[in-house]
């Protein structure tokens, strides 16, 4: 049985949005104290076999060593919303610098002259002061301090997602200790996620791409990098929701429909970049006639013939916009005389 | 699913989560409390006030092309003024404002304010234009681009062909394609208790400007303008929670898309075929909509063990009253069936997902997605007129849906902390209806391997091998002219697929790292006589990033890649008579380097970056005919940039770039508006262009 679209249902649907957020906010705002409280006053665990005893002065007992002229300087964490003690959730609003490194008095001790100090726990790959700075913190004891507080939202789904089963620490995309954070700026995000995705940023170097490699574009409009159980992090559930959020005029439903259209945009389309022109994955008539066999002009061959000053002259399929010269409307047409995606 | 059931089950998902939440606090557990007493902070610097940038200065760029501004707004040779600005707030109480201007004096120009109180109220409102500039060596006889009707000059002549009209050389015009989008954003987040947030969002984008399409009678066709003048209003309602054990979202999604004009009607410039057929009307983008609810949640349901689950039900609809089957009045073609589509199509898209650590070396994870495109678009039998020429037999609209399952399974096992292995498995099936095949499946099987060598040397390592296989392919019925019975469309077609990638990362010393990578894929369609019958995929890169000094860094990148396939077709209707290849090869290669020249003065820089690409076609019939030419692309740019600090809080920034485009296409080779005799075409010819570009700006920072 189907269900038509009525007005009632329209109501229903708006309703029961409603109600949902609704019973959200009761749940919001009747949320025990303790609840609301967040992690600052809960130590971070630490990692391996490091010190459990935290400094006496807190951040004021790091800075003295962590200065502008030190190899680690941490100044420009004041410039972030981490070190905004006002709001109750952030890690100044706690244990300072210890929320997130962890118990720092045994790391602070005063050494003799060439002598280590003692390991804290350090995020990225080749921190010196790591336990081992061969066998530094593990990257999942990394990134679960910082899930401690960024569990929610568009990161519930990180556990298993392809960056964490690929061992990719949260530092490797965030610079926590800067007052901007290239890979949330629109401007600045691709270089980030290039440093990896090496054919991607070869891929916008295409002719036929989308405007990330100005700035105009980032990777996250499309995928979501903390993790979705969706086919290359997508942020929406499928391709072509992820599509139609730019191109809304290619939903419809139509009345004749593109079969592989409505499916899957990509088996046309290849999204990063491509040589052909509207980021085609072949050169027209070709791509068209891996699935168009029809007896008659379909199916024949194509051949250089047909090109300006061929032996064949030059023909309609073969150029300016080939079968698109005639069936234009390849996405799907509304108009009743559409069915040959002609009007 | 109906609706009742869908309300249903969102409702079940949302009831053990107010439960869940209630009792969330528990899984805090009792850890000891830090005496913090003596942590005074006096040495941190908050930041407070106002400070920020303010970049003013000019650009000159030296040649007309749309390629080359393609996404920027550099398009037009001359002078633009550059713009550029960020300021932010910090006051009392987490109070803060960032603003946030790029690209004032371009058409790529944005803005962006965002405000509030941190941890409590977040408003954020942004302005932004993105234009895209298609084309700028196209012509036409038609008056009214940009417009819902083409017309042809006065004194126009049609003809059989193109070179028989004998008024087009003299009625030619150019014409811009180009697009430009406009979006306003405004949105509100709340967070009335820690864990909590409300999100409210808004995004109207308008997109005005003209497209290439094209409209034919028979096989007499025609490029034209098309009038792009769509808003889609977006909005985002969400509600999450996020506590220890128990992370939730609820949120509502909708979008609506309105196009200002219904159609657009052209004028045919040929000699009608058939009487009456003097103009045409094409349907463009009907408005529509789509209405979404989701629901996310996570749970912690131990230290190691940990579920998630998604779930979204949406709706599509398209209501647009339907257009006349023709304009051409004496073919007396009856009206359709209805008066609009009653477009509907329901959406359902759930995941769940459970990973558990078994052991502290072992991590078993489990994935469950089904994908569901229900289309409940009325189906009706419509006459339909071919090209507004003559009338046909009825067809029946084919409203398609889809269904996908797929079930992921695998094993995380770390051997040492330094490596760790992991197997997997996917199935996959793909259900459809009005298709050739009903049903397709695809298991997947793969491994990985990543490695880190006590010399800092990262190596990952994965193989996968995958089967499709379809269940009964048979032409679709309703479908005429039937295709070949010997093709297999291969997205449906039975397939192997087998890929490798390596990846090595070494951090060679303490400053220089290399990343080298390589990926294989292979396809293969053993079974499709027809169609696409392989394809594969070749691409290699490499990456350098070196602190030579301590004033001076490097960069380097390159990529190569190859994409071949083959694919067969048959004109004589029969089994294969010609074979197609295709071998695309595209190499891009970049080296940049940052100098301070005077510490804390004078900062030089250089970047390079060249890409060429080649497409080339080999077509073969059995006899011997004319070679493609290869489809050529070529990119040079050269970057030198400089910025000099006159004090702490006045620098100026100055910058050269050169580039270079060069591209053959033979598809527009030569192709004037006349060359094809039944296609009045647009005359485009492929982009070339050499463009200087020089700036001057200066930065006050305060």
């Amino acid at each position: 049985m189907t269900t038509e679209q009525t007005p009632t249902n329209r109501r229903h649907l708006s309703l029961f949005a409603g109600l949902l957020l609704g019973a959200s906010f009761m749940f919001s705002v009747t949320a025990p104290a303790e609840e609301a409280a967040a992690p600052p006053e809960t130590p971070a665990p630490p990692a391996g076999n490091l010190a459990s005893e935290y400094t006496e002065k807190g951040a004021d007992t790091c800075i003295k060593c962590h200065d502008e002229d030190s190899e680690f300087p941490v100044f420009s964490i004041f410039k972030t919303k981490h070190a905004q003690r006002a709001d109750k959730r952030t890690p100044f609003a706690g244990l300072q610098c210890e929320t997130c490194h962890g118990p720092g008095a045994n790391h602070a001790k005063k050494v003799r002259p060439g002598e280590k100090q003692a390991p804290i726990i350090a995020f990225g790959p080749r921190s010196k002061l790591a336990p081992d700075k061969i066998n530094p913190v593990p990257v999942a004891e990394q990134n679960r301090i910082c899930l401690n507080c960024h569990r929610g939202d568009a990161r519930i789904g990180w556990n298993a997602s392809a960056h964490d089963s690929n061992d990719v620490a949260c530092v490797r995309c965030h610079k926590i200790h800067a007052a901007r954070d290239a890979v949330l700026a629109t401007a600045t995000q691709a270089e980030v996620c290039e440093k990896c995705h090496l054919k991607e940023r070869a891929d916008f170097h295409k002719p036929s791409v989308h405007p990330v490699r100005f700035g105009q574009m980032a990777c996250s409009e499309c995928h979501n990098p903390h993790g979705a159980n969706t086919d290359a992090l997508l942020a929406q559930p499928t391709v072509n929701q992820t599509c139609y959020t730019c191109h809304a005029e290619k939903r419809g439903p139509f009345l004749w429909e593109h079969a592989p259209v409505t499916e899957d945009c990509t088996l046309c389309h290849t999204p990063h970049g491509s040589i052909y022109p509207a980021l085609l994955k072949k050169n027209l008539p070709l791509l068209c006639q891996q699935c168009h066999t029809v007896a008659g002009h379909p199916s024949v061959a194509r051949t250089a013939d047909s090109l300006p000053g061929g032996v064949g002259g030059p023909s309609e399929f073969l150029l300016a916009g080939s079968c698109t010269n005639c069936h234009s409307q390849v996405h799907g047409s509304n108009s009743p005389s559409g069915v040959k995606l002609m009007r | 699913m109906d609706i009742s059931k869908q309300l249903l089950l969102l409702f079940a998902l949302s009831a053990p989560t107010a439960a869940a939440v209630a009792a969330d606090s528990a899984g805090l557990g009792a850890q000891p409390l830090v005496d913090t007493s003596q942590w005074l902070c006096k040495y941190c610097t908050f930041e407070k006030g106002w400070s920020g940038t303010v970049d003013l200065g000019a650009t000159y760029v030296s040649e007309d092309s749309f390629k080359f501004g393609e996404y920027t707004g550099l398009n037009k040779k001359g002078a633009y003024f550059l713009g550029d600005g960020s300021a932010r707030f910090r006051g009392e109480d987490a109070n803060y404002w960032n603003i946030e201007a790029t690209d004032l004096g371009l058409d790529s120009r944005s803005v962006s304010l965002e405000g509030g109180q941190q941890g409590a109220v977040t408003l954020f409102l942004n302005y932004k234009e993105l234009p895209h500039f298609i084309s700028d060596s196209a012509v036409t006889p038609y008056f009214g681009t940009g417009s819902r009707s083409l017309t042809l000059p006065t004194g126009w002549v049609p003809a059989g062909t193109t070179g028989g009209m004998s008024a087009l050389p003299g009625s030619l015009h150019e014409v811009d394609l180009e697009t430009k989008r406009t979006r306003i954003g405004m949105g509100v987040s709340l967070i009335p208790a820690t864990n909590w947030r409300y999100s409210l969002n808004f995004r109207e984008e308008t997109k005005e400007g003209t497209q290439r399409v094209a409209g034919t009678f028979f096989f007499n066709s025609a490029q034209l303008v098309m009038p792009v003048d769509y808003v889609t209003d977006q909005i985002d309602a969400s509600a999450s929670y996020s506590g220890r054990q128990l992370q939730a979202k609820f949120a509502y999604y909708g979008s609506t898309f309105n196009n200002k004009n219904q159609s657009l009607t052209w004028q045919n410039a040929y000699t009608p075929l058939l009487g009456g057929a003097t103009e045409g009307q094409l349907a463009l983008p009907p408005d529509n909509q789509f209405h979404q609810l989701l629901a996310s949640l996570g749970y912690q349901f131990s230290e190691k063990t940990r579920g998630t689950a998604d779930i979204a039900f949406g709706r599509m609809t398209q209501d647009d009253p339907f257009l006349p089957p023709t304009l051409n009045a004496s073919l007396g073609a009856p009206n359709p069936p209805r008066d609009s589509l009653a477009g509907k199509v329901d959406t359902t898209n759930a995941s769940l997902k459970l990973v558990s650590a078994v052991t502290g070396q072992m991590q078993l994870n489990a994935a469950y997605t089904y994908n569901d495109r229900n289309n409940k678009t009325p189906q009706a039998a419509y006459v339909w007129v071919t090209t507004d020429s003559f009338v046909n037999a009825p067809r029946t609209n084919l409203p398609y849906s889809f269904t996908q399952n797929t079930i992921k399974l695998s094993a995380d096992y770390r051997f040492t902390p330094r490596l760790k292995t992991s197997v997997g498995y996917d199935h996959d099936t793909h259900e459809r209806t009005f298709q050739e095949t009903d049903k397709t499946r695809e298991d997947t099987y793969w491994a990985r391997l990543i490695a880190r060598s006590r010399e800092n040397i990262d190596l990952t390592f994965k193989l996968s091998h995958a089967q499709r296989d379809q269940s009964n392919y048979v032409p679709v019925p309703e479908i005429t002219p039937p295709e070949n019975p010997l093709l297999v469309k291969y997205y449906m077609a039975n397939r192997t697929r087998d890929s490798a990638g390596i990846r090595v990362d070494v951090a060679a010393t303490d400053s220089v790292t290399v990343g080298l990578g390589a990926d294989v894929s292979r396809d293969d369609y053993p079974d499709s006589a027809l169609g696409l019958t392989n394809g594969s995929d070749f691409v290699l890169s490499a990456d350098v990033s070196a602190m030579l000094t301590k004033k001076t860094s490097l960069h380097f990148f390159l990529n190569h890649e190859e994409i071949d396939s083959k694919q067969a077709g048959s004109q004589s209707f029969s089994t294969a008579d010609w074979f197609a290849e295709n071998n695309d090869k595209i190499d891009v290669f970049g080296v940049g380097v940052k100098h301070s020249v005077l510490e804390n003065k004078l900062d030089v820089g250089a970047d390079y970056t060249t890409s060429r690409s080649t497409g080339a076609i080999n077509l073969d019939t059995g006899t011997p005919t004319a070679t493609f030419p290869d489809l050529v692309t070529l990119l040079d740019s050269v970057k030198l940039y400089a910025t000099y600090h006159l004090k702490d809080n006045i620098s100026l920034h100055g910058a050269y770039w050169y580039e270079r485009y060069d591209s053959k296409n033979w598809m527009l080779d030569g192709v004037t508006p006349s060359t094809i005799p039944n296609v009045l075409a647009f005359g485009e010819q492929p982009p070339s262009y050499h463009v200087n570009v020089i700036s001057l700006s200066m930065r006050y920072k305060f």
